[in-house]
Parts: structure tokens; sequence; C-alpha cells
């Protein structure tokens, strides 16, 4: 099990451009170090708010040892707790989502208000103050409809993502669509790994043969310089979309921590469907055409997501271990979009429960060479795997930052 | 300059004057009050927790509309209507909109039988919402100028605190008086605004926090029917004996003794037998309806798991196959799942033959 200085090590004599070692994807100590400098540290991307549409509606999830609920207030107010009882600790809500007026402990029923606070604990004495035993709040932010969580006590900045979250994909009015269909499944890889499968299309010729019906796996389609470099196809898109309205430009965080930017299909394709018509009648929020592309956001170290004009996936990933990782993906449609009416399920969802499939067969498998001693770092490619390598660097620069902090300059 | 006893004259105002509005003074959003004086100089003469009734020229023709007064006839020189603007209400917006000082109009009464001149020495627990809280305001002021102690617990009900009518008001008495003590649950929070008072509908733990005496307390209550059915089912649920409870709907105020809805609320008979089938278990029990569903469960050797007894924590929800209970719950099931048919075992009593899926 790798210690600090051993980590730092390791990630300093990482050739450039180059995948991580052996340890850094497999090594206990290494994914210590990740939930607790990384997992622990980040805003991490939660549940859309339509996930919990009602009060009392909540979710929950497992962010390393941190069970979190998500709860919806009477006010309407989302807020997150630790999902732990304040009595003797049982887990206060055992279901991945669940309703109910109040949040009761089932082991000994002591129960709290929606906002936290303890209401009711039976046979507590005299001197029992009920005000003193809240659940703990979690760090929530909101905005465009997405909910993000954060478990430190004083969590990075987050208002000019928030303030993209509003611009671009307020566009699908995400706040008025509802879960159409819900899959978890675990990877038996490390989440690095997951991301890194997912930050590149290198792969997506030989793997997914349903995807790549209606997405490009050419990479200039998603490698983009800024709001005003791009391919000529991405260039005249982005064009039309102002004309109309539709914030569409490449906009990123300065270390690629999030990246958003609206992207055609391949071949005017609507949706990611077999077809690669649309899959839903009703379209989104205002989106004015079916072949509106995908507003593709993601953000590290937890989620990637497709806005398109029929409905939206958005990905959420929790790391369970070294060797495994939670995928979650909800396919969210307009709120008023009737099942066997307005949408087929099985069209609406099989090219990404095919692919994510295929990505889980990849990763695992990826897993499983690294895990030889015989694997050694390779190369990326510079024309294909920018992705990659921008977050294999933004995750080396945070665990070193974090891990030894660079001491600041006298005289800058 | 003018003595103040001459500032009004020998007799009190009869409804043959018009009113003529004085003063408009706004409360809070879309709630106004609505000062009147009688152009001859005459008092006004009525009881607090009155209602005066207004004919107002509506476009499309006069309407009648009662309103309780929320001033008091201990300041006899002019009388006051509070206005909240209804959703959908045609005689309120027209009196925010457009009855402006000068304006007379035509108005019959006082009227009415909910009062109370509030005696010294008697205690009082008033409860409102909304612009319910007129009629108990009347009292309060009555109380507080009638220079002897109060003892009244004021519980008011409101939206959002800043939907709190006569919340200074009030306050400005409260800090005075130790017998006024005064307690404010709202459903939601203004933003950018701290509040301290308690949250969520009225039930029976904030009643009890509230009034820890309320049995023995004269309640006088205010406000839209459903949320005088909901204090009416805690309190009987509470044992409190309803001979001592007073009512006024703030929507249809009541003139006469025989005008007054009767209030045919259910109310668990202990005489009364009730039988409850436990399906999936094939018991079928006789019990009263005084008796809760997890109680006869118990008798009979079932177990129902319960946390709270009290219907706040929700552990003890069933479904309900058929037949009617009684159930005064604290919060503990959604409306949504009442709808759907369940029930909180604890806090709820049979109303004849029932089943339950347990």
């Amino acid at each position: 099990m790798l210690n600090t200085a051993e980590i730092l090590s390791q990630i300093a004599a990482r050739p450039k451009n180059f995948s991580l070692s052996h340890d850094l994807y497999c090594d206990p100590g290494v994914y210590q170090t990740d939930l607790e400098e990384i997992w622990y540290k980040e805003w991490i991307f939660a549940i859309p708010t339509c996930d919990i549409p009602k009060t009392g509606n909540h979710a929950t999830l497992q962010v390393g040892d941190y069970p979190i609920v998500i709860v919806r207030g009477g006010d309407g107010v989302i807020r997150a707790f630790h999902n732990v009882c304040r009595h003797r600790g049982q887990r206060l809500c055992p279901k991945q989502n669940g309703s109910s007026p109040k949040l009761v402990c089932p082991y000994h029923q002591w129960t709290y208000d929606l906002d936290g606070k303890l209401l009711f604990a039976r046979d507590m004495g005299a001197d029992f103050d009920p005000s003193k035993f809240s659940l703990k709040p979690v760090h929530v932010r909101t905005n465009g409809g997405l909910v993000y969580i954060c478990l430190a006590d004083n969590p990075p900045e987050f208002d000019r993502f928030g303030g993209f979250l509003d611009d671009y994909v307020s566009v699908s009015d995400v706040t008025n669509s509802k879960v159409a269909f819900s899959s978890t499944i675990i990877e038996q890889g490390n989440w690095k790994l997951v991301i890194e499968n997912n930050r590149e299309c290198y792969h997506c010729g030989g793997s997914h043969p349903s995807l790549c019906r209606s997405y490009s796996d050419n990479p200039l389609m998603t490698v983009m310089e800024g709001p005003n470099a791009a391919s000529p196809e991405i260039l005249e898109h982005w064009a039309r979309c102002d004309a109309a309205g539709i914030p569409s430009r490449f906009v990123n965080q300065d270390d690629m921590q999030w990246r958003f930017a609206r992207v055609p299909l391949l071949n005017n394709a609507e949706s990611f469907t077999m077809s690669t018509k649309s899959a839903v009648n009703k379209l989104m929020g205002r989106m004015p055409w079916k072949d509106a592309g995908s507003l593709m956001l993601y953000h590290f170290p937890s989620s990637w997501n497709h806005f398109l004009p029929d409905h939206a996936i958005v990905f959420r990933l929790l790391p369970i271990s070294p060797t495994q990782t939670e995928v979650t993906s909800k396919w969210l449609v307009h709120k008023d979009a009737v099942e066997g009416t307005d949408y087929d399920l099985q069209k609406l969802t099989e090219v990404w429960i095919n692919t994510n499939d295929e990505d889980r067969r990849v990763v695992e498998e990826n897993q499983k060479g690294i895990l030889s001693p015989a694997y050694e770092p390779g190369p990326y490619s510079p024309h294909q795997e920018e992705g990659v390598i921008h977050f294999v660097d933004w995750y080396c620069r945070k665990i070193q930052d974090r891990l030894a902090p660079r001491p600041a300059m006298a005289a800058e | 300059m003018a003595s103040p006893a001459k500032a009004f004259g020998e007799a009190p105002w009869k409804d043959s004057e018009l009113l003529e509005c004085a003063m408009v003074v706004p409360e809070t959003t879309d709630t106004a009050t609505f000062t009147f004086r009688a152009p001859s100089g005459a008092w006004f003469d009525y009881k607090p927790g009155q209602f005066i009734t207004l004919d107002l020229p509506v476009p499309g023709g006069n309407v009648q509309r009662t309103y309780t007064i929320s001033s008091s006839p201990s300041r006899p020189l002019s009388i006051s209507v509070t206005i909240k603007a209804q959703p959908g209400s045609t005689g309120g917006r027209w009196m925010l909109d457009h009855l402006k000082p000068g304006m007379q109009i035509k108005a019959y009464g006082p009227s009415g039988i909910f009062h109370n001149q509030c005696q010294t020495g008697k205690k009082y627990l008033f409860i409102s919402a909304g612009s319910g809280i007129t009629p108990v305001m009347s009292m309060t002021t009555w109380a507080w100028d009638s220079g002897e102690m109060p003892d009244i617990v004021f519980v008011h009900a409101a939206r959002t605190p800043s939907d709190l009518i006569f919340r200074q008001r009030l306050e400005g008495m409260a800090d005075r008086v130790p017998g006024l003590q005064l307690h404010f649950t709202v459903e939601q929070q203004d933003p950018f605004q701290s509040w301290h008072g308690y949250r969520g509908r009225l039930n029976q733990i904030m009643l009890g926090i509230m009034a820890s005496d309320y049995l023995e307390r004269e309640v006088y209550c205010c406000g839209p029917e459903p949320f005088m059915q909901a204090v009416r089912d805690m309190l009987v649920a509470l044992g409190y004996d309803m001979e001592n409870y007073h009512q006024e709907s703030f929507g249809a105020p009541v003139r006469t003794e025989a005008e007054a809805p009767v209030l045919d609320d259910v109310v668990p008979d202990e005489s009364v037998s009730a039988e409850i089938v436990f399906a999936a278990s094939g018991i079928t029990a006789k019990c009263n309806e005084t008796d809760t569903v997890l109680a006869v469960a118990r008798a009979n050797g079932l177990n129902i798991p319960s946390g709270c007894t009290f219907g706040l924590c929700g552990t003890c929800k069933i479904k309900k196959n058929s037949g009617e209970v009684h159930m005064v719950h604290n919060g503990g099931i959604s409306d949504e799942d009442i709808e759907d048919g369940y029930i909180l075992a604890c806090c709820s009593h049979p109303m004849g033959a029932i089943s339950v899926e347990v």
C-alpha cells in the first residue's frame, strides 16, 4: 500500500502523455488518497432535481465511506445530509429512492423533519435537547436542474460552473423533466479508467456499433480550442445555435475539470437511437430543432452528460473500491411525455444501455491487463486521446497540490 | 380646540347612515386595513369579534360582503376591516383596487355571535389562520384596552412570515403584557430572512408546546374551514371539552345561533362498537370507536411495527382495504398516501367495520 511520498514520487516520475502506473490504478493506498483528496473535496454530481420532484422525495448515494441522502423539503428546497442517524449511527434511508413525510430511522424511529431537525425521539429523558441532534448537512448546489454536493467543510468555488449550468443546461429545462429510466451498473475497474474510457472515442469504432450510428468518432468533433476555434461543421452548428439563442460554444475550466459544448450528431442524426431519429415526440425545454445535436458536459471526477433535443442522459460514477466503480445513468424526458405514446422506452434506452455495457467490458479488460505485473504505461494518441490527457493531467495536479502544496512564491 | 368628548356624537352609528372611508393602510402584500367613520360623528357600538356587511359597488352590480371587524369597540371613533384578496374574490379585490378615502358606502350591522369581551381571570387560546386573525385581533385589542392583565395564548398560522397580518402591533402589545403569548407558524420561510418561529402545518405537538394548559383554555378559532376542521380534530383527539370551543369562518360569518353550522365532526364514541378485520392474519376483532387500530392489533396478538404512537414518525403505516377511520396525525403520512388508502395505525380509530391489510 503506497504512502503519500510514494504516491507523489510515482506521479512525478510519470512520462508526459503516458498512462498512469500500475499502482496509481490498483493500489489501495492510492484509492484511499483519491477518496480523501478528490472525492471528499470536489463537487460531485448527485442527481437531477427531477429525481425528487415532490416534498418528501429523497435519493441516496454512497460517496466512498459517506452515505448521503438528498431530500426535497416542504418549502421545495433541496437539501443534503449525512445519511446517518444521530442516535446510534444507523443509516437513515436505506433505499436508492424513497418518499416519506419525515425522515425516520428504521432502528428506533428517531424522526427528523425534512430540513434535518430532530422532531421526536422516544423516552430520551427530560434533559434531552433534540436541537443538538439535527442531521449533519452536506453542501448542495442546484443549477440548471442538476444537483451537486460537496463533502468538504469549505467547498471549492462553484459559481462559474454553476453559471454555465444555468446558461447551457437550462435550455433543456431539466427542472420540468422526469426520469424515464435509470440504470446502475458496477464496472470491475478503477474509477480513473472509467473516465479515461469516456474521454476518448479512439475505441468507438471497434466497440460501439450502435452509438456510432449517430455519434461521430472523428476526434475533431470533440477537440475544440475555444469558442471560435473548432472544425468547420462545429463552427457552422454554433452559428446556427447562436442565431436561435442556444448557448453552444466551447467553455471550459482552465484546468479542464469541466467543459460544455454543443456538437452536431453524425449526418444530422436527431438522437442516440438505432434509427438516428428522435426517440421522444415532445422535445425538451426550448429546443427548436430535432437535430440540435448534443450538449456535452463533463465534470471531473463524477459525471458526463448528453443533453439532446428529445431527451437527456446524465451519468454519475462513484468509486466503490480500487478496482470497482458504480455507474448510474438516468434518461430524462419532458415531464409530460407519456411512455408508450410519446416514446418507446426500449427505443429510448437501447443505444446507451448497449454502450454502457460495451464500455464496462472495455474497462474491465483494461483493468485486468493493468493488474498484470507485465503492464507498463503506454503513450496516449495526441490526435485521439487529448481528452484523456486532460483528465490525467488534472488528476495528477490535484493530487500533487493537495498532498504537497507548492509553497507560495515570495515575489511572483 | 374641540374637546375629545365632542369629537363624536351622542348616539351610536346606525346602518341607515353611509360609512365614509377615512384611511387605507397596507398590512401585507394584498392585504389592507380600511378604516371608516360616520360623517355625522356617530360612534361605533359592537362586540369584539363581530362582523359588518359592506355593500360594494363592483362593476356589474352591487355585492354584499361580510367582514369581521379588525378594530376594537374600545376605540369607538372609527371602525376597521382588514381585507386580504383571496384568489377569485370580487369584493375584496374591488376594495383593494378602488376603495379610497372620501368614498362613502352602504353598510349593515354590526352583527354576529362570535364575540368575546375577555374576562379577567379567564384563560383564552386564540387560533387563527390567514385573515381569520381579524376577530381575535379585535378581542386582543379589547383585552389590552381594558387595562387588566389578559391571559391569552395567541396562535396564528400564515403562509410566510411576510404574510403575518398585525405582526408588529401584536408584538408591541406582547412586549408589554406578559399574559399575551404569541406563537406564529408558517408554511414557508421568506428568502434571505431568518425565521425563528414554527414551521409547517399546526399540529398537536406544536399546540402542546405553545399552550401546555390548552385543556383549561377557552378556544376561539377563525380561519378557512379545513383549518378549523383540523383544529377541531386535534382538540377532540387531545380530549378537549368542545363546549369551550368557539369558531367563526372568515368565509361566511354567522349572524345568529340558528345560522351557526352544526359541527358534525367525526368524534369517536366509546359506547359505539366497531370491528376490525385483519385480512392477512384472518383475525376479526370487535372493539370500540375510541380504540386505535394499533391497540386492537396488539390486543389480538398482532404486531404492527410502530414508533412514536402519535402520528409523527409514520412507522405504523398500513393499507386499509375498506371502511372508514378517523385519523388525526401529526405529519407522519403524506396526502398522496392517504388518497391511496394508507393509514397510520397508531392514530386511526375505526368508524364502524373496517378491514386492513395486516
